[in-house]
């Protein structure tokens, strides 16, 4: 081997180690989060529901509610152990592990570019296209501790005698609930090569996971539609069936889209410029003026891009639940137990009480959008873009209300977006909900986000480094929540979800006193935050 | 009360760390002001305190009789401000860009702009990602000097500009000393202060060492002096004043601070040839304040 060969190995293999170390300290952490809701999801059931015939009647209710159907995906053995544990973690961990894929692999690729750091090992020693073939090395090792940690927690787990899960079948839940963080991770990794920026790329990767997951909420939500699992990678994940009955084949897709993933990064990190992108947009333009006259107009411009963007998202989870609502509702109209819970939400079709889940889901969406928000507003001032307004005339209060302004406006829109696409979706397929109904559904959907973007304020107000970490946090912790809603008993803690305060709507009427608390709290949470930020110094450029 | 700015034991503390230790000083009107330092020295702290941007642990900052911290944006009416570090909003244009900044200042000279557009040889149509860091800085330079505002605070305008642009900003610099406006101009490109500024003050680790116009300090520091001979100079290190001394064959070099007379008489006597006297650049002046001490001293040979 050449000098200059064996110097280009020991720079390559810098980016490799390098990757490789950030992303197993993440995988680390997350293995544990993976690991431990599997050994909770085994343990409390097993220990809820120790005779066969609770564990029946409990399978019983929760297989035919369309709703959860939907989002868990399709379970089987429910009255078993090992059935009920690969149910409740498979849809929950898959999309999941999905989030961090992404966020991991566009952190440590697109992001570490953006920094700059990529700059000092490719003017060594190394192509583009080989630190991109090593950065994937890099992120594989980190996908193998994912797994290692939660094989481990899940074999432990699965030793406890009342759970007693096979060794084997133990290893391939591991493998089957951090498939969607394969895959994603390498959605992730194309993403980063597409576009400049890495928050561009994630919100091109989570579109992506947004529309697989809506795929496979589609395909479950009635039996007709099944053959539609194939057509998500989340739907190959659901398809593994590990515990109850194995089945390797959809590892070949999952494996496929991954090597053709990467292939396709590697190929294009080799063709584009250091920090440049393979999709480009056009360096000039005309100048448009019209908002630019101060800090408001500036904020409602620059959150224009996600204003779109979430409500033609939060349109298309609307008009795919309105229109596959009535077929869902006739999936269950035979369950004399869903007539029950349906009697007692008040007499409401089938079709009210899934969409009541799907604006659930919808509610979730516009509570990210709103964290969103918060992230770009401290992005603003970290970049020091703000500096230059409040050197001038503009007050710092001015330009924050602003920007509420603009995070307001997104969620209104995005809320009532999916309310409307919702109606035109069901009253397509005849489904029998008033506009009105489907008006409501939207505008239910707003005062949680508009809570999340409150609460956003006061942490960007007095923390600003955590607020986005604080906002994020807080919506998947409610999202988590509500998924896990079923086996929770503790009230307080099932509170703690700004989601929780909304009423499944159109399947019950909107809790407008609910609403206005929300929407009070948001306020006082914002005048709080505001107050912190009049105070504190702003952070330097 | 003529004075633009005026600082006030002005201190900032982050956390346990004094980047700013009761800072006065005053700007007066017409003038421009060097602010010198090394990176760290304080700087920046100082403008991002005189802007609003920061909270001052103790002391006070007014510009144009307005308190800088208790009304940040009435005191920024007649003040343009133009950072280092240029960061701009990707998406927008530079002529979009200038609108905007130039909408939320308030007042824009339309015409002069355009001759600054001109002079700066900046292309308004791209976005800013588009543009190297040296088109960001000019878009920025062009928004703080088209409002022809009464104080321009310059915080190191010229980092990442080619020679060409920087003559370009030195002859805007002076047309604005020319104007009437007054310029405070935080730098660590010597020869720019240097060639711009009146009055300069130097900073280290958050301390105000020296102050005062640059014939002032030159006036009071050491003069550097170069003296040939015929055969091996004699040792000039015992005379009184002298310092640095550096001998070359039959050359010596030396600076020599206080009365010249002593060190005359020594060269004299030994029947020097050639002697050059020269008084000490803002760059030598600057590194003797840098460069001996470790311990921070209050403004040393000056009375």
């Amino acid at each position: 081997m050449s000098p200059e060969a064996r110097g280009d190995h020991q720079a390559a293999r810098v980016v490799a180690a390098a990757t490789a170390r950030r992303a197993a300290r993440s995988a680390a952490l997350w293995g544990l989060v993976f690991g431990g809701y599997v050994a909770y999801a085994a343990l409390q059931f097993s220990a809820t529901y120790p005779t066969a015939a609770s564990r029946d009647k409990v399978a019983a209710g929760l297989g035919d509610n369309p709703g959860l159907v939907a989002l868990f995906g399709q379970g089987q053995r429910l009255g078993t152990v090992a059935g009920f544990t690969a149910w409740r973690v498979m849809g929950v961990l898959t999309l999941l592990g999905g989030v961090w894929g992404i966020l991991t692999a566009t952190r440590l690729t697109r992001g570490e570019e953006d920094a700059g750091r990529w700059e000092l090992f490719l003017a060594g020693q190394t192509s583009r296209q080989r630190a991109a073939a090593q950065a994937i090395a890099g992120l594989a090792a980190g996908l193998v501790t994912l797994w290692t940690v939660t094989a481990a927690i899940t074999v432990a787990a699965g030793s406890v005698s009342r759970v007693h899960f096979p060794v084997t079948g133990s290893l391939f839940l591991a493998v089957s609930v951090t498939a969607g963080a394969t895959e994603f991770l390498a959605v992730g990794m194309l993403a980063g090569q597409l576009i400049s920026g890495r928050r561009q790329a994630n919100a091109i990767a989570a579109a992506v996971l947004g529309a697989c997951f809506l795929i496979r909420v589609v395909a479950d939500s009635a039996s007709s539609l099944r053959w539609l699992r194939w057509a998500s990678p989340l739907g190959w994940a659901e398809q593994l069936r590990p515990l109850t009955s194995p089945d390797a084949l959809p590892l070949l897709p999952v494996t496929g889209l991954v090597v053709v993933l990467a292939a396709a990064s590697t190929a294009l990190a080799g063709r584009r410029d250091l920090g440049g992108a393979t999709i480009t947009t056009r360096d000039s333009a005309a100048a448009h003026a019209r908002l630019l006259g101060g800090p408001t107009g500036l904020a409602i411009r620059l959150s224009r891009p996600a204003v779109t963007g979430w409500c033609a998202g939060l349109a298309v989870t609307g008009l795919v639940g309105g229109l596959v609502a009535k077929s869902a509702a006739n999936a269950i109209s035979g369950s004399t137990a869903i007539k029950k819970v349906i009697g007692r939400l008040g007499g409401h079709t089938g079709s009210a009480t899934y969409l009541g889940i799907i604006f659930l889901v919808a509610a979730a969406l516009v509570c990210v959008a709103a964290a969103g928000q918060i992230a770009a507003t401290r992005d603003e001032e970290a970049e020091g873009h703000v500096d230059h307004l409040v050197a001038r005339r503009a007050g710092r209060l001015h330009w924050l209300a602003g920007r509420v302004l603009a995070g307001v406006a997104l969620i209104i829109a995005a809320s009532l977006a999916a309310g409307l696409a919702g109606w035109a979706g069901e009253a397509a397929d005849h489904t029998g909900l008033s506009f009105v109904q489907l008006l409501k559904a939207g505008v239910n959907i707003a005062p949680p986000a508009l809570l999340v973007l409150g609460i956003g304020i006061l942490a960007y107000g007095w923390w600003p480094r955590f607020a986005a970490t604080a906002v994020y946090g807080l919506v998947a912790w409610s999202f988590m929540i509500e998924l896990i809603a079923a086996i929770i008993t503790n009230r307080w803690l099932a509170d703690t979800s700004v989601l929780h305060h909304i009423n499944p709507v159109p399947a019950a009427d909107p809790d407008w006193k609910s609403a206005a608390c929300l929407v009070s709290l948001a306020i006082v949470a914002a005048v709080a935050g505001g107050a912190g930020f009049k105070l504190r110094d702003l952070a330097s450029a | 009360m003529d004075a633009v700015i005026r600082i006030e034991e002005l201190t900032k503390a982050f956390g346990k760390n004094r980047a700013l230790s009761s800072l006065s000083l005053e700007v007066a009107r017409g003038e421009v002001f060097g602010y010198l330092g090394p990176n760290g020295a304080g700087k920046t702290t100082t403008i991002r305190l005189l802007l609003g941007m920061l909270r001052a642990s103790s002391g006070q900052a007014q510009i144009f009789g307005v308190d800088c911290q208790r009304h940040p944006a009435l005191a920024h009416r007649r003040v343009a401000f133009v950072p280092g570090e240029a960061s701009l909003w990707p998406s927008l244009t530079g002529e979009e860009t200038l609108h905007l900044l130039g909408r939320v200042h308030g007042h824009v000279d339309a015409a002069y702009r355009d001759v600054l557009i001109d002079r700066f040889d900046l292309d308004p149509a791209k976005r800013v990602r588009a543009y190297s860091k040296g088109n960001r800085q000019k878009v920025l330079l062009i928004a703080g000097l088209m409002t022809r505002a009464d104080l321009l605070v310059l915080d190191e305008p010229t980092s990442g500009l080619d020679p060409l642009m920087e003559q370009a900003f030195r002859t805007c610099v002076a047309e604005a000393r020319e104007r009437g406006q007054t310029v405070f101009l935080s730098s660590h490109i010597l020869s720019e202060v240097e060639a711009l500024a009146g009055r300069v003050a130097i900073l280290r680790a958050g301390h105000l060492v020296e102050i005062g116009s640059l014939a002032q300090m030159r006036h009071l520091s050491a003069l550097s002096i170069e003296a040939d001979f015929d055969s091996a100079p004699p040792d000039l290190s015992r005379v009184p004043g002298v310092a640095a001394v550096e001998v070359q064959g039959n050359r010596v070099r030396c600076q020599v601070s206080g009365s010249v007379d002593p060190l005359l008489r020594v060269l004299a006597a030994a029947g020097v040839r050639k002697l050059i006297s020269r008084e000490p650049s803002l760059e030598e002046l600057f590194l003797a304040y840098y460069g001996q001490a470790d311990t921070p001293r209050e403004a040393s040979g000056v009375a």
